[in-house]
């Protein structure tokens, strides 16, 4: 009786409810949207970094885990002395740059010959490699997204660069170009971002990374596998900050619309409210029936915010191919709890409030 | 005030010796205050009300306006609390009761019925029936609700809403509502306030009906002295007191 009673009620007045609906969908759309953007771009980057097929990266002392945000270039010196030592076979520096015009993106300036020996190659699907100074490579999804094709000319850095060959996504970056032309277009000359080794076998990688930490004291020396696991948000100190704050603020706003609609539904149900009491309800009933139903719809809320999300997803896809959101299935359950506690703390006062109302002054309000 | 009864009863065919029984007040106030306070004014809607109802009574509470009739049923009732003075329903003095007990005490042993219906609009009049039932704990029960229901001629209108209602029909399911867990005593508050006269005739009908079939103890507001005429006694109040106490015939 109690759950047709709550649903009754939730229907009576379907304007209403679809606000509150709508208000947890927005709540839980934000926070998975959000969360999987940030943890969809992390672990696409590192699978790209993984994909180049090194065994070890080497950066500068003061590197940060997230590659592009570095700003720590070593000299490329390091990746002779690296060269000589055992169990070594090759070592391929890149120059990374941030580029913020016309689209948020990280282009990898590399040596297209080392590149090649420590990652097999690239896999093209149209074109050649780079030989010339200005050639650029491109990956398959920026090509879509940029709507370039090999021939074409495309400006980065206020520099006209051609595109001479379009690559199978997954490995490294998306835009790369030779690292002396980024080198001296960023007035950078002979700096590198980070140095990838390949050993002769894989099982030597311990050794060779015991091998640079002797030879390179205080600069971070990992096992590539091991970047994987550490592009994470609770590795990006700052990620981490802007996740919590925007989740607070869908958690703020989730909770607000949530205590006002139920308060505005006390004060409507204020009779109602009477007529209960009248009827013997007790205090923890009424309650009870104002959080059930706030509780229901929180879970209209949650499915509706699901199906947002991947809604959300579908169009940003559409919009920027190259944009990666990951969306979990324990992400949707933690932005179903975190809805729910937000709805229910929203909906306590107004309920308490309806507890407490007068039966005698309930019966005769207009 | 108590009263002493014959009572004859039989078995099979045989009469048994009349049986003296004494009838305690199922409801009995003694020197009720009820203060209402409008700022630091105190404001007395109850002057020492001194009433009793016997069990299976029906008792009409006439006056004008303001004269503390609303008052006195919500004390008996248990919804406001008394300033002063006691409140004996069956045996249980509500003045020295906690709002959480006399919570338990309306749900049990008390029936309201309101001028303005008060049916929960959310709900059809089944639902408005059987919340009473749930709210009283023993859940659902069909036979009882089937009884109720014919014995106010509802039994067409159980899936409608209160607002696809007329008042006369919103006014049974209010009382079948009020009913419905056998009450000690029903309390109505204008029940035909609302209504037109033929709605009225029916409603107060029903109230009769339930008082001398089911034996229903109950307690009438009222302005109308019309009324007053389907019910055992009348009572008159006048500036927070009960003036009189007189049979209706």
């Amino acid at each position: 009786m109690m759950g047709q009673f709550v649903l009754r009620n939730l229907f009576h007045r379907p304007m209403r409810t679809l606000i509150g609906v709508l208000a947890i969908a927005v709540e839980v759309a934000l926070v998975i949207v959000i969360v999987g953007l940030t943890s969809g771009m992390l672990q696409e980057t590192a699978k790209r970094i993984e994909g180049i097929g090194a065994d070890i990266m080497v950066q500068a002392p003061s590197a940060q885990m997230f590659l592009v945000m570095s700003g720590s270039p070593m000299p490329m010196k390091i990746g002779e002395k690296l060269t000589e030592l055992k169990y070594v076979q090759y070592v391929a520096a890149a120059f990374l740059q941030f580029n913020s015009t016309g689209g948020v993106e990280t282009i990898w300036g590399i040596d297209a010959k080392s590149f090649r020996d420590v990652s097999n190659g690239f896999v093209f699907l149209q074109g050649r490699d780079m030989e010339g100074p200005d050639d650029l490579l491109i990956d398959d999804w920026a090509a879509k997204a940029k709507k370039l094709r090999v021939g074409d000319k495309y400006k980065l850095l206020n520099h006209e660069w051609k595109v001479v060959g379009i690559v199978e996504h997954g490995k490294a970056g998306r835009l790369f170009v030779p690292i002396q032309t980024l080198q001296e277009l960023v007035g950078a000359r002979d700096k590198a971002t980070i140095f990838l080794v390949k050993c002769t076998r894989p099982e030597h990688t311990d050794d060779v990374i015991a091998e640079i930490k002797a030879l390179l004291p205080n600069y971070p020396v990992r096992p590539v596998k091991e970047f994987m696991t550490l592009m994470t948000s609770t590795n990006i100190p700052a990620l981490q900050t802007f996740i919590h704050s925007m989740i607070a603020l869908a958690v703020s706003v989730g909770l607000l619309v949530i205590f006002l609609t139920m308060y505005t539904t006390v004060l409507e149900r204020t009779r109602d409210i009477g007529v209960l009491k009248s009827l013997g309800a007790s205090k923890l009933l009424i309650v009870r029936s104002l959080l059930t139903e706030t509780a229901l719809l929180c879970l209209l809320g949650v499915v509706a915010g699901v199906g947002l999300s991947y809604l959300v997803r579908a169009g940003f896809l559409a919009a920027f191919p190259t944009l990666s959101i990951l969306i979990t299935p324990g992400w949707i359950v933690r932005a179903a709890l975190i809805a729910l506690v937000g709805a229910v703390v929203g909906a306590m006062y107004p309920a308490w409030l309806a507890s407490r109302r007068d039966a005698v002054q309930a019966l005769s309000y207009d | 005030m108590s009263i002493t009864v014959r009572i004859q009863t039989h078995t099979g065919n045989e009469l048994v010796e009349p049986e003296l029984k004494t009838l305690e007040p199922i409801l009995k106030t003694e020197n009720l205050w009820k203060l209402y306070h409008a700022g630091k004014v105190e404001v007395p809607a109850l002057r020492g009300v001194n009433f009793d109802v016997l069990p299976g009574e029906s008792v009409a509470v006439m006056g004008p306006s303001g004269c503390g009739k609303s008052s006195l049923l919500y004390v008996i009732g248990g919804l406001a609390q008394a300033s002063r003075g006691k409140v004996y329903v069956d045996g249980n003095d509500l003045s020295a009761m906690t709002d959480g007990e006399r919570t338990k005490l309306r749900r049990h042993k008390i029936g309201f019925v309101f001028q303005r219906f008060n049916l929960l609009p959310a709900l059809s009049a089944r639902g408005n029936i059987a919340i009473a039932q749930y709210i009283h704990g023993d859940g659902f029960d069909p036979h009882r609700f089937d009884v109720v229901t014919k014995l106010l001629g509802l039994e067409g209108r159980l899936h409608h809403r209160p607002s696809e209602m007329s008042g006369g029909e919103q006014q049974r399911v209010a009382i079948a509502r009020a009913i419905i867990n056998e009450p000690k005593i029903l309390l109505a508050d204008e029940p035909t306030g609302n209504l037109d006269t033929k709605n009225s005739e029916v409603v107060l009908e029903m109230l009769r009906r339930l008082n001398q079939v089911l034996g229903q103890t109950v307690v009438m507001i009222t302005h109308n002295p019309e009324a007053t005429t389907y019910f055992d006694r009348v009572v008159h109040m006048r500036d927070g007191v009960i003036v009189d106490g007189i049979p209706a015939d």
